[in-house]
Order: structure tokens, then C-alpha cells, then sequence
């Protein structure tokens, strides 16, 4: 996703894994990490003039 | 034989996207008429307070906003919205962060949510003016944004992007109504291994 921002012209992306997400049930947690599916709050910029 | 092939792939795609969209829209439904429901994901205030939402704030936005939160982070964390700034809220739902963002940007803002799903815009515009928020709410894909160009001043959006198959297209469309120097926070679902075929191609899998 991070390439992504850059790809359709973003600069300055920045990510930060969220603490605090994770799914309610275990065994939804459990499949969700063996994925490695994180929630990460991403910034960026679209580039002056 | 090859143009066949393709083809054939592109209505296994439409017809995907087409099942997932029907998916996205009957789970938020779900969120917003069931609140109190069992879901796989936390949602409503204590979803918003896991985040890091200030409590003053969820005490102030309308309670059915507030049971509705489906997001999956804060992206108003590094928002740093400032009076009089116009904010596009992708995929505003029934409208906590539209209307949390109104109050940042004050009267001589301007906030305007897009969402898939009508009755989603139909609650964000009802909540927005149980809480004296200024909100827009226009029903409209991620995809093709019904916002012109270079409009926006700060996009924000919380767990939405990841609902769609062509990310790309969504951010170019990101991209192109933002203003020069506008910026985007936005909190969504990343995975680092490559999802098996089994999920992706599961509208209800996907959709979570």
C-alpha cells in the first residue's frame, strides 16, 4: 500500500502501525496474523504547484 | 483464444466486485441497524476509545453515530485540520469522523463524506445535524470520486480503501482532488503476506 501512495504521486508517506486494532474473536486474530493483517494510519502529501 | 481468456477474466472480476459491493453494503447496514450485534471487529465506542478518540468528543457526537463507528484506527490523529479547511471523509458511514472533522474546521469549513451506501448518507446527514456538524454526504464510489478537481484540502479516511479491488484507481482519485500541498490521513487494513484466492475471491471474507 505504501508504494502505492508513492506511485499515484503522493510524497512524504508515512505509516504508523495502529496499536490498539485487533479483531474481537481469537480465532479471527489468529488467521488475521498468520497473514500478517495490521491496521496502519498512513500520511502523505500531494506535491505543491 | 487469448481475448476470450481475458474477457472471461473481466466478468469474473465484475461480477466479484459487483457480489462484494452488495457484501460492504449489507455489513454496514448490519453495524448501523444492529449495534449491539456480535461482531468479528470491535466497532462503536469501544472500537473508538480503543483508538484513542477523546472521550469528550464521543460524548458530544449523536449516540447512533457513535454505536455506528466501524473504523479501524484514528486518522484524525495526524489530521491537523484547521478552521476553514475543506475535508473529504471517504466512506463516512453514519458520520463520526465527518462530524468530528466539521467541528475542527469550523463554520468557514467545509466537510463533505462520500459513501457507497445511500441510507449510510442518509444517517451521516441526520447526525450531522443532530450535533449542529456541517457534513455534506454525497453517495458515490471510492472509485470515481464526485468531487472536481484539486477541491480538497485534508483527505481523511478510516478502514475503506481496503474494501476495494482497484486501490490504485482510488488513490489517483485521491490524488486528483486534492489541492497542491493538500494531504490525506488515513487509517486502513494492510497485509503483508499476499491473500490466498479463497479469500479474496469471498465477498463476505473480503468485506471484513
Amino acid at each position: 500500500m505504501f508504494g502505492l501512495f508513492e506511485e499515484a504521486g503522493f510524497t512524504k508517506v508515512k505509516s504508523v502501525v495502529v496499536p490498539g486494532f485487533r479483531f474481537r474473536h481469537r480465532s479471527t486474530q489468529n488467521a488475521a496474523e498468520s497473514f500478517g493483517v495490521k491496521s496502519v494510519l498512513f500520511t502523505a502529501q500531494k506535491p505543491e504547484g | 483464444m487469448a481475448e476470450t481468456v481475458i474477457r472471461s477474466v473481466a466478468d469474473e472480476q465484475e461480477s466479484l466486485e459487483a457480489n462484494l459491493k452488495d457484501e460492504i453494503l449489507r455489513m454496514y447496514n448490519e453495524v448501523a441497524e444492529h449495534p449491539d450485534g456480535d461482531f468479528h471487529f470491535y466497532h462503536g465506542r469501544e472500537a473508538a476509545e480503543r483508538f484513542g478518540y477523546a472521550p469528550e468528543l464521543l460524548d458530544r457526537a449523536p449516540t447512533e453515530a457513535v454505536a455506528s463507528f466501524a473504523g479501524v484506527g484514528n486518522p484524525h490523529e495526524r489530521s491537523d485540520l484547521e478552521e476553514g479547511m475543506t475535508v473529504l471523509d471517504l466512506g463516512s458511514g453514519a458520520g463520526l469522523d465527518g462530524i468530528i472533522a466539521s467541528w475542527a474546521v469550523g463554520s468557514t469549513g467545509r466537510v463533505i463524506g462520500v459513501d457507497l451506501n445511500p441510507t449510510m448518507c442518509r444517517r451521516a446527514r441526520a447526525n450531522a445535524e443532530a450535533s449542529g456538524a456541517r457534513l455534506e454526504c454525497r453517495e458515490g464510489q471510492m472509485e470515481h470520486l464526485p468531487l472536481g478537481d484539486e477541491t480538497v484540502d485534508v483527505a481523511i479516511s478510516n478502514g475503506v480503501i481496503n474494501l476495494s479491488f482497484r486501490k490504485r484507481r482510488v488513490l489517483r482519485e485521491l490524488f486528483r482532488v486534492l489541492k497542491p500541498g493538500g494531504r490525506i490521513s488515513i487509517t486502513d487494513i494492510v497485509s503483508a503476506k499476499q491473500l490466498s484466492q479463497s479469500i479474496v475471491n469471498d465477498p463476505q471474507l473480503w468485506a471484513s
